[in-house]
């Protein structure tokens, strides 16, 4: 048998084109063969959906263990039988495109005896008994499909920058309503609690202060213009960072 | 509440990466196709004259009722692959199949109209030689299967067996046919190869031998297909050496010997060194067969003869024809000739079978697709008309494959390419521009057009402008042309003339090559075959290789791709080139290859037509390449020194490293050797040429850059122990440079057994296999990273790589089977990835490779939160969203092909294997492109609110003012 095949152009400096091929040719003779003198058993059960009628969905299904190893149908009444397995332990599924079954693992021991139990691929030496023969039962239909999201007036108004924004403008249109500002006893009222409010006279305003700051080197040039690009430049650091981060 | 965290990190993660379907997508830009494989056994339901049903049994496993008036599967039944689920034999009576599948292991019974099981029965061990239909006082009872060395008797309703015996003389008697008539016996005829004829005669009721004869026939090597029961129990049998016909009556106790009936005396010859055919028909199994029956005596010669009174009178004599059938409708029975008409066509006409007589107006006219393989089998469905004359449909099947159904008077009712079952490589190939996308690009395109100064490219961008308009203008009209029709008559036909790129580039050409040797060119947007070519003279299922050596960004130069194919006659390799658009042979001078070729590498060389070169070394090492004109040998042996390639040799392990020269032979640079006592090479896999990586590197938490080990000469290769024992058996992965012959990495995998399916690209490879102490499959990630700096950031080369790289590995469990595995692909690489698993249920996953990235980290910290990485969990999960195909399934998915789109997040996804399924996947959701539920009423209606709100508080303020002011 000609087992040479292959290859690949490798080029260096840039140049580059890889073609692959597998060399996958041989078969696992003698695997088959032990198979053959093993004892074989035959795995059977019972699938069920509740509701609707065996004859509707049993033609579009299969029993599957390990994959495609071996192949089962479902008979008229919902049973089914996987013949010629070999023993060793096998995770039997029904496939159905419709319809979603648990899997089941199956053993079967080398001199036929079969036990059902709960497929669990982490700790897979537990042991939670399952009946056999095995009893299938549909836990619910395949969702295939993620709902589109639909635009509903609720979400909308939940939106926290929808609430930002109006809860603003009902205070600015309504609170004028609730107290009449031209009424003079209102508004010594106010102004105390202003006054209430910012009792520290002395504390220079932040935008003050920054103003201040940035107009300090005035006389040589015009100090606005400097402070501007200053400014414009932070922002644009900052984008540079987070350009790097969205990269991979 | 660590796990709290967990779950929301893992559903936040999911809620960018996943990529699902929505239900209204459904059939929008994907399509599946069901195919069944090569007809081995068809039926035709004749119980009711409205039935459409058409039983068919292949060679693929596959037991399927198809609609015969338009072609569409009813069901299907996928059995396993291999001699284990092979169907042996399919026998129909009412509504109900019998099926013997397994080599005789398995009897079933199904019942045809919704296809479920009614029954199954295993049997006992033993080669299946042949099975029959019983029946007792005109109702078919029973069924008999008939195996080397035993007969059983089984019951057709329940599938219980009735009685099974032993055959006599089992060790020297080949028994190998079967006959029962009615009238309460089973006949098993059995042959001593040059020596004589054995027939057992089995009563029904307890399966006792009523009788047991043999027959002295010296000529006699085997009963199949010369041998066949006519008339009320009589054999009858052909030989080619002696020219004659046999007979011998089943039931009479006085001749002992056949009756010998020379050819000659009819006026007929058998040609030399064909083994004559013998077909008879037996309507009904609890009735005698006809006393009519066909004999073939050379390929394209049939006779229909009566045995009448011991006589063997000709009826009617074919020559030439093809092939010839029987059919039974009611209580006629009728006989199908194809005979040839021209060398396009063919004439299907129907005959009496008891007279030979010619039915008048029943001309079927078969035109032969010149493209095609000749026919092959004829299935024939006779039906009685409401004049009681005979009507029938004929189904032919081809050499490639193709089955056409046909009614009178020639009218193709449907057709379907069986070959597909089967496609073995495949490629998607841009479509070309039409002729004004062409004349703007050409305007780009041409350096010529920069010389000629600036007047002349005014001119040109005006006219090429002025042509954009005029295309779009008829489009207009076009648009306003098919709105007046009915919506049902505007079809959007898809003709191979009027094919051309779509804006994003998401209409490709499917080219597909199959085992049977046909190649396909189908539109990958409504899956219509466009071209189809038959290949003959090709060994079946041997390797092909098919390699796009020029593009259709070309123009005016034509695509072209090249197959290697391997001549049934001499067993050498050979070149066919075609276009992949139109499917035409191509009319380019192919080189010779007098040696077998052990491998093509496709160059980025490029000649004067802009195709690529093709390099194909041979068992001695020698070099050819194609197209071989005197420029591309200049341009190879400047770029000689850099060109690489490396041999497998898997019976001796042995990987080697070559460097062409630049007279064109080879020189051997290395040799890596892994030892075949323990562990054999399974499969070697370099990385995709078109494959694109966006980053170099990726973003740490603090900021800093993990560089990508970004070597495109590296070579993933997979071994398997020899020792299979559970315990010992192992799985290795090496990672060779394949300039160098330097291992980067190996790994290898304790107590894991094949079959591994693997993805090699970028800076990782992701590999599954089978782990035989846990009995699970398990995902295993490998990642390399040149580490915080990048040696040498402008260009990569083997030579020069002084440090290894830093490889991560990470191994998940993977709770499902698995068939194939294949990674997305997009045009710029930027778009995330995922892995497309392809699972035996059919279904195809659309796992996120982000799930399997070994820098998961068991515990969460505040950088790999920045990074958004999925803190590990060592199951993978599977969601029944992430099936890119919902209950679209795949069966026996075998190979998964990606190709990128014009799109950035499109990448076009074709599963393959019994099925075909063609889809888009996005696996970063459509980021440039508008949702398909984006919502334009919302958006305008925002906008024209917001309008006519600003036109009214203005005119507001306004009245407000004007108060104001009068105030």
């Amino acid at each position: 048998m000609k087992m040479r095949a292959c290859v690949t152009a490798l080029l260096l400096l840039g140049l580059r084109a890889c073609l692959s091929q597998d060399v996958r040719h041989h078969e696992d003779d003698e695997e088959d063969e032990d198979v053959m003198f093993q004892t074989r058993a035959q795995v059977s059960g019972r699938a069920l959906v509740p509701g609707v009628r065996t004859r509707d969905w049993i033609s579009s299904a299969r029993v599957l263990l390990d994959g495609d190893k071996h192949v089962g149908f479902i008979r008229d009444d919902g049973s089914f039988t996987v013949s010629d397995v070999p023993s060793g332990s096998y995770v039997l599924e029904i496939s159905s495109p419709t319809y979603r079954f648990q899997p089941v693992r199956v053993d079967i021991s080398s001199t036929g005896k079969m036990r059902a139990r709960v497929v669990n691929y982490i700790r897979t030496s537990e042991v939670i008994r399952l009946p056999y023969p095995l009893q299938m039962r549909c836990v619910g239909l395949h969702s295939y499909f993620i709902p589109r999201e639909t635009w509903v007036w609720s979400d909308f108004l939940m939106n926290p920058m929808v609430l930002m924004m109006v809860l603003p403008l009902l205070i600015i249109l309504l609170l004028p309503k609730v107290f009449n500002p031209s009424d003079p006893e209102m508004r010594r009222e106010m102004e105390q609690s202003m006054n209430m409010l910012n009792s520290n006279q002395e504390l220079p305003d932040v935008s003050e202060l920054m103003t201040k700051f940035f107009s300090a080197p005035k006389g040589h040039e015009k100090a606005g213009g400097g402070a501007r690009g200053h400014r414009g430049g932070a922002p644009a650091a900052r984008g540079g960072a987070l350009r790097r981060k969205t990269r991979d | 509440m660590a796990w709290l965290v967990v779950r929301l990190a893992i559903s936040v993660s999911l809620f960018y990466t996943a990529s699902a379907v929505f239900e209204d997508q459904v059939g929008k830009f994907d399509w599946r196709q069901q195919f069944i494989g090569k007809v081995r056994f068809a039926l035709f339901d004749t119980h009711s004259q409205a039935s459409k049903k058409l039983l068919v049994a292949t060679d693929k496993n596959v037991f399927a009722s198809l609609n015969s008036r338009t072609g569409d599967l009813f069901w299907r039944h996928v059995d396993k692959t291999g001699p284990e689920g092979h169907i042996d034999a399919l026998l129909m009576y009412g509504q109900d199949a019998v099926v013997v599948a397994g080599n005789g292991r398995l009897l079933r019974s199904w019942e045809t109209t919704v296809g479920g099981l009614k029954w199954e029965t295993v049997l006992d061990t033993g080669s299946f030689q042949a099975a029959a239909l019983v029946g007792v006082q005109d109702f078919v009872k029973y069924v008999a299967v008939l195996k080397k060395s035993a007969i059983s008797l089984h019951d057709l309703s329940s599938g219980s067996q009735i009685w099974v015996e032993n055959l006599p003389d089992s060790d020297t008697v080949q028994y190998q046919t079967i006959y029962s008539g009615g009238n309460g016996l089973v006949f098993v005829f059995g042959v001593v190869p040059n020596s004589h004829i054995v027939i057992v005669e089995y009563k029904i009721e307890d399966g006792e031998i009523m009788n047991k004869k043999s027959v002295e026939a010296a000529w006699m090597s085997s009963l199949e297909s010369s041998c066949t029961v006519i008339s009320s129990g009589i054999l009858l049998c052909v030989d080619q050496i002696t020219q004659s016909l046999y007979t011998l009556l089943l039931q009479s106790a006085e001749q002992t010997e056949m009756r010998q009936i020379h050819l000659q005396t009819l006026d007929l010859e058998v040609a030399s060194g064909f083994q004559p055919v013998l077909t008879s028909t037996q309507p009904n199994p609890a009735q005698p067969p006809l006393s009519e029956f066909f004999l073939q005596l050379s390929p394209d010669h049939h006779i229909l003869l009566q045995l009448k009174d011991g006589l063997i009178v000709p009826l009617r004599d074919f020559n030439p024809s093809y092939l010839a059938a029987f059919a039974t409708s009611g209580e006629r029975t009728v006989a199908a000739v194809m005979s040839p008409k021209n060398d396009t066509a063919c004439s299907i006409n129907l005959f009496s079978a008891d007279t030979g007589r010619r039915h008048l107006d029943t001309t079927i006219i078969y035109h032969m697709d010149p493209n095609g393989g000749k026919p092959n089998r004829l299935y024939v469905h006779a039906f009685l008309k409401k004049d009681d004359s005979v009507g029938y449909r004929v189904m032919v099947q081809t050499e490639d494959l193709t089955l056409t159904f046909l009614q009178q008077p020639g009218r193709v009712v449907w057709m379907r390419e069986e070959a597909l079952a089967d496609v073995v490589t495949m490629e998607m190939i841009d479509l070309p521009f039409t002729g004004t996308q062409a004349e703007l690009e050409g305007e780009f395109g041409k350096k010529a057009a920069i010389q000629d100064g600036l007047l002349p490219m005014v001119l040109k961008r005006l006219s090429s402008q002025f042509i954009l308009l005029q295309a779009w203008l008829a489009h207009l009209w076009k648009l306003f042309y098919d709105a007046r029709k009915p919506r049902s008559s505007v079809k959007n036909e898809v003709n191979i003339d009027t094919l051309s790129r779509d804006e994003f580039n998401l209409q490709k050409m499917m080219v597909m090559v199959t085992a049977s040797g046909k190649l396909f060119g189908i539109d990958s947007k409504s899956g219509t075959i466009l071209w189809k070519q038959y290949l003959e003279n090709i060994e079946p299922n041997s390797v092909f290789k098919l390699i796009v050596q020029r593009t259709t960004a070309h123009f005016p130069h034509p695509p072209q791709c090249t197959l290697l194919i391997k001549n049934k006659d001499t067993g050498l390799g050979n070149l066919y080139v075609f276009n992949p658009i139109f499917g035409k042979k191509s009319q380019i001078s192919v080189p010779a290859l007098p040696r077998p070729v052990l491998q093509t590498l496709l160059l980025p060389v490029i000649d004067q037509d802009y195709a690529k070169v093709l390099l194909l070394i041979d068992d001695q090492y020698k070099v050819t390449t194609f197209p071989s004109t005197k420029n591309i040998l200049q341009q190879l042996q400047d770029t000689a020194s850099s060109i690489f390639f490396y041999l497998v040799d898997s019976s001796q392990g042995k990987l080697s490293g070559f460097r062409l020269r630049k007279d064109l032979s080879t020189e051997l640079i290395w040799e890596v050797v892994i030892p075949t006592e323990v562990q054999k090479i399974v499969a070697v896999k370099g990385k995709r040429a078109n494959e694109h990586v966006h980053s170099q590197g990726r973003v740490m938490g603090d900021r800093s850059v993990l560089y990508k080990y970004l070597n495109p000469n590296l070579l993933a290769v997979i071994t398997e122990s020899t020792d299979t024992h559970h315990e010992r058996s192992f799985v290795g992965i090496f990672l060779i440079d394949g300039v160098t012959g330097r291992i980067v990495h190996e790994a290898v995998q304790r107590k894991a057994k094949g079959p591994v399916h693997f993805v090699h690209s970028e800076n990782w490879v992701v590999y599954v296999y089978w782990n035989s102490k846990f009995r699970r499959n398990e995902f295993s990630v490998l990642e390399l990273f040149e580490g915080a700096e990048l040696y040498n950031s402008t260009v990569f080369s083997s030579l020069d790589r002084p440090h290894p790289p830093q490889v991560l590995q990470q191994s998940y469990i993977f709770p499902a089977p698995i068939s194939t595995l294949e990674a997305t692909l997009t045009e710029k690489g930027i778009t995330s990835r995922h892995l497309l698993v392809g699972l035996p249920s059919g279904n195809i996953l659309s796992l996120p490779k982000m799930f399997l990235d070994p820098r998961r980290p068991e515990v969460v910290s505040e950088q790999s939160r920045e990074e958004n990485l999925i803190p590990y969990a060592p199951e993978m999960p599977i969601r029944d969203e992430w099936f890119i195909n919902y209950n679209q399934t795949v069966s026996r998915v075998r190979g998964i092909h990606t190709a990128p789109s014009g799109l950035e997040s499109t990448c076009l996804v074709v599963a393959y294997g019994l099925d075909i399924y063609q889809t888009r996947v996005f696996p970063s959701k459509q980021f440039d492109v508008l949702k398909d539920d984006y919502d334009y009423v919302l958006i305008s209606s925002v906008l024209f609110g917001l309008f006519f709100a600003t036109m009214i508080s203005k005119r507001l303020a306004e009245v407000k003012l004007l108060n104001r002011a009068w105030r």
